[in-house]
């Protein structure tokens, strides 16, 4: 059983008043927010920065804010970075302004030009400074458009890192396979940007949206942690019967993902599945086991499911995930060893022994059994970040349980930049480990399994039927 | 030595590749010459899994039947099974041009590929577009409008589509052992020639062949192809229900299935077992038979509820005048026919091939309704259009004219 708590109710409400800003830098930026406020997204903030007024004017953003008035007089960077750098310094109080008091921005861009090479660092910078979480979501330019655009997009890349929480980063010339190579080239920017428009859609819902089982900030930055290499991201959304089987195919058919076999080598992979009341146990079994098969052994799946009326009878799954080698970047963790320090001094006690797995609903079930999570209040009566759970798919994968730890750090070191990070901590789970490697598809285990009317044929019909025998 | 009237059906199943050599007599009658099988590994489902292994046993089975028919064999026609196959029925519509009012072959030809102008996914291709009914300026039952005068001709057609490289895969394992295919026709449609006589398809009958990796299915409906599919379910599940719930190794639950299957609930004597006697390596067990029972009742019917389930969605249930004819390995689970009746309300039976003449007596057997009907499919079409072969046009459009009889 799921058991819900008062903590849910809580972080419900505590996110209302959670502020997301997403800003859009440069061309390509307010392109990307247009096309986020066309697909429709909620309870957030857009904010177009640009040095050029025209394409500024044409942003359907509700802030729009000019870089560098006395400096480029309302014309672009005419790409160069350093330029943009400047027009954003001479801007700066204006962007201030507009990142303070926000929790968590993303920061848009297409690096390459002036204006986004230049400006989203230091934008990035504002907005860490400002005590919000960054995310940085930048494109980076196909190769054809020539060494130089490309160098400056590395050289600003690195600068953003150094800047933000996170960094996702989309490589043009792997979205060019969302596009056929006839298309038009309008067309095929559109489609680049609606999966950009996706994963801070995703990204967003992840964060704001009340969760069965929540997953939190401190878990995408500990899945984009080694993003210097690549992002994966896959976003499907599909209906009728075998809904949960289509949406996760249609998710790793995005090209960032290579039809999942990208997932193989990430050490880390965030899942969400999003629905209305009426999703079902069998369903998030379906598609956690199916994208089992797609990770290594050594994955650690996280899972979060979030009900959403205004879904209807669609199922949507979310993957966010990075390739790169975990061993070359140093765990920020030691970074920050402040972070750690009130949930070592007073661990969690462990929790009463969990329930056995038996059914899953989804109905707006609150029982009183907050009593498991008290300890947790009394720790960080303060705590506005959601509860985040990990659900350990793999059965040897460390059960591990995070407290929301953003306000913790301010308080323990506010001159410290909050990055609530993955510390691995040997604290006990504080709350139930759904398990889904209950049932046995035997022989039929590696093989492509038969899904029909949601449900898996493969595994034995006495046991799904839960006919007793013997 | 390909000669004209020799027909070879090769059907590469779960559990078995089974090779039917026959030949057309003068007499429009089928003998068959000899039947080749080997059992089959590398096959999951009905689908290759492993391509070398899958090739040896296609090569085995092909060596078995030309030994026993003493035919060697350059052409076969192929079946085909899977998950991924999937059909339809759509409506093709052309228009006679102005000063024409004759009905001519280009315009079926025409009005097929109207009706296969379907959007489908691009990984996909057609297998088959079966007529159904036509239709001239609206007028119904049409059974032949070539030379009719019209000006609107319609025509309803059951396709049949599934994933291009899956089946490109079992074309490629038979044209690497240097054989040619001279069609490929989807195992449903294959088996349906094998049981079914002309009355019953007229009457309306569903066929569900029941083999070691798929259940599948036709519906018949006034002689006409009204539905088909494929669901990627069969013996082999049952065996691995079996291991699983009695916790016994695969190879034995198989062994079990065969001898002892049985679908029949509430028939056993209280606390009646079924003796396994230890083998080397196995200890000897008992198992209580209505346990054994309800495993496989359970797997059985739920196959039978998701093709009644699909059958009736188009409510073709209501037309099954003759029932519904169970056939394949696993149609001999006992009492299997009385479940299927139970399920779909309609008189139901187990069936074997329709007898033929030659070495049939073996081979009169639910096994061999696939390959059976394989060559009585490449019989009718060549029946149907004698000109075909030959110019080695194995395009199936021309071909399905014969399941309207």
């Amino acid at each position: 059983m799921v058991q819900l708590n008062r903590q849910y109710g809580r972080a419900e409400t505590a996110s209302e008043t959670r502020k997301i800003r997403v800003i859009g830098v440069g061309g390509a930026g307010s392109n990307i927010l247009d096309r986020a406020l066309l697909d429709g997204i909620d309870h957030v903030e857009l904010t177009a920065v640009n040095t050029d007024v025209q394409s500024l004017t044409g942003s359907v953003a509700n802030q729009k804010i000019q870089l560098g008035r006395n400096l480029t007089r309302g014309l672009g960077s005419g790409g160069d970075p350093e330029l943009g750098l400047a027009a954003a310094e001479e801007s700066c109080e204006e962007i201030q302004s507009a990142v303070a008091g926000c929790d968590i921005i993303f920061v848009c861009a297409g690096l390459g030009g002036g204006t986004g090479s230049g400006a989203a660092p230091f934008i990035a910078k504002l907005a860490k400074e400002a005590g919000a979480l960054v995310l940085v979501l930048v494109t980076m330019p196909f190769t054809f458009e020539g060494r130089r655009r490309c160098a400056q997009a590395a050289a600003s890349l690195r600068l953003i890192r150094e800047n933000s929480d996170a960094v996702i980063c989309f490589e043009n010339d792997r979205m060019a396979e969302l596009a056929l190579p006839r298309m038009g080239i309008h067309e095929a920017f559109a489609a680049a940007d609606v999966t950009i428009s996706q994963s801070i859609r995703a990204i967003a819902n992840l964060l704001l949206q009340p969760g069965l089982i929540r997953l939190g900030f401190d878990d995408i930055c500990s899945v984009l942690r080694d993003g210097d290499a690549r992002a994966l991201f896959g976003f499907g959304e599909a209906d009728g019967e075998n809904r949960a089987h289509d949406a996760l195919v249609k998710s790793l058919r995005n090209p960032l993902m290579h039809r999942g076999e990208m997932l193989a080598n990430a050490t880390n992979v965030i899942v969400q599945i999003r629905g209305a009341a009426n999703v079902t146990l069998g369903e998030v079994g379906i598609v956690m086991e199916e994208l089992n098969r797609h990770v290594s052994d050594r994955t650690q799946l996280m899972m979060g499911i979030a009900i959403d009326g205004s879904l209807g009878s669609r199922l949507s799954v979310s993957i966010i995930s990075s390739l790169g080698d975990s061993s070359e970047r140093p765990l920020k963790t030691e970074v920050y060893p402040a972070l750690q320090e009130p949930a070592r001094l007073e661990p969690v006690p462990p929790q009463p022994a969990p329930e056995p797995v038996i059914t899953l609903r989804l109905e707006d079930e609150r029982p009183a059994n907050g009593a498991t999570l008290d300890p947790v209040e009394h720790l960080e009566p303060e705590t506005r970040a959601p509860i985040a759970t990990r659900v350990p798919i793999e059965a040897h994968a460390p059960v591990e349980a995070r407290a929301p730890k953003k306000e913790a750090a301010k308080e323990a070191d506010p001159g410290n930049k909050p990055a609530p990070k993955a510390a691995p901590k040997t604290i006990e789970a504080k709350q139930e480990v759904l398990q889904f490697d209950a049932v046995s598809r035997g022989r039929f285990e590696k093989s492509e399994p038969t899904i029909i009317d949601g449900q898996d044929l493969d595994v034995p019909t006495f046991l799904r039927r839960r006919v007793k025998v013997g | 030595m390909a000669r004209d009237n020799i027909f070879v059906g090769l059907e590469i199943g779960t559990t078995k590749v089974c090779v039917v050599v026959a030949e057309a007599r003068h007499d429009n009658t089928l003998k068959i010459l000899g039947v080749g099988n080997a059992p089959s590994r590398g096959i999951r489902k009905g689908e290759l899994v492993d391509f070398e292994t899958a090739k040896r046993c296609v090569h085995d089975a092909i060596v078995d039947a030309e030994e026993r028919s003493d035919v060697e064999i350059s052409e076969v026609y192929l079946g085909i099974s899977g998950g991924h196959i999937r059909s339809f029925n759509n409506r093709g519509i052309v228009l006679l041009e102005e000063g024409r009012e004759e009905i001519d072959e280009q315009d079926l030809e025409d009005v097929r590929t109207n009706a296969r102008e379907v959007s489908l996914p691009m990984e996909d291709c057609v297998l088959h577009t079966i007529i159904q009914h036509y239709y001239v300026d609206g007028q119904d039952g049409v059974l032949n409008p070539l030379g009719l005068f019209g000006k609107k001709l319609e025509a309803d057609f059951h396709i049949v589509y599934g994933i291009r490289t899956r089946i490109q895969n079992a074309i490629r394992c038979v044209k690497e052992l240097e054989l040619e295919t001279a069609d490929v026709v989807i195992n449903s449609f294959a088996t349906a020639q094998a049981v079914l006589d002309k009355n019953y398809k007229q009457q309306g009958a569903l066929v569900i062949d029941i083999g070691g990796g798929t259940a599948d299915f036709v519906v018949y409906v006034e002689g006409a192809v009204k539905q088909s599919g494929v669901i990627a379910v069969g013996g082999d599940h049952i065996t691995n229900d079996l291991s699983i719930g009695l916790k016994i190794p695969s190879a034995r639950a198989e062994k079990l299935k065969i001898e002892e299957g049985d679908v029949t609930l509430g028939n056993a004597f209280p606390g009646e077992t079924i003796v396994l006697r230890d083998e080397t390596g196995f200890a000897g067990r008992e198992i209580e038979r209505e346990t054994f029972n309800q495993i496989i009742h359970c797997r059985v019917r739920e196959i039978f509820e998701i093709v009644a389930r699909q059958v009736d969605a188009d409510q073709n249930l209501n037309y099954l005048g003759a029932g519904v004819f169970i056939t394949g390995g696993s149609s001999q689970l006992r009492g299997i026919e009385h479940l299927a009746s139970e399920v779909f309300g309609l008189p139901s039976r187990t069936t074997a091939p329709l007898p033929l003449t030659g070495v049939t007596s073996a081979f009169e057997h639910p096994q061999f309704s696939t390959a059976i009907g394989l060559v009585r499919y490449a019989h009718l079409v060549h029946l149907d259009r004698p000109m075909a072969r030959g110019i080695l046009s194995r395009t199936m459009k021309r071909l399905s004219g014969i399941f309207r009889t």
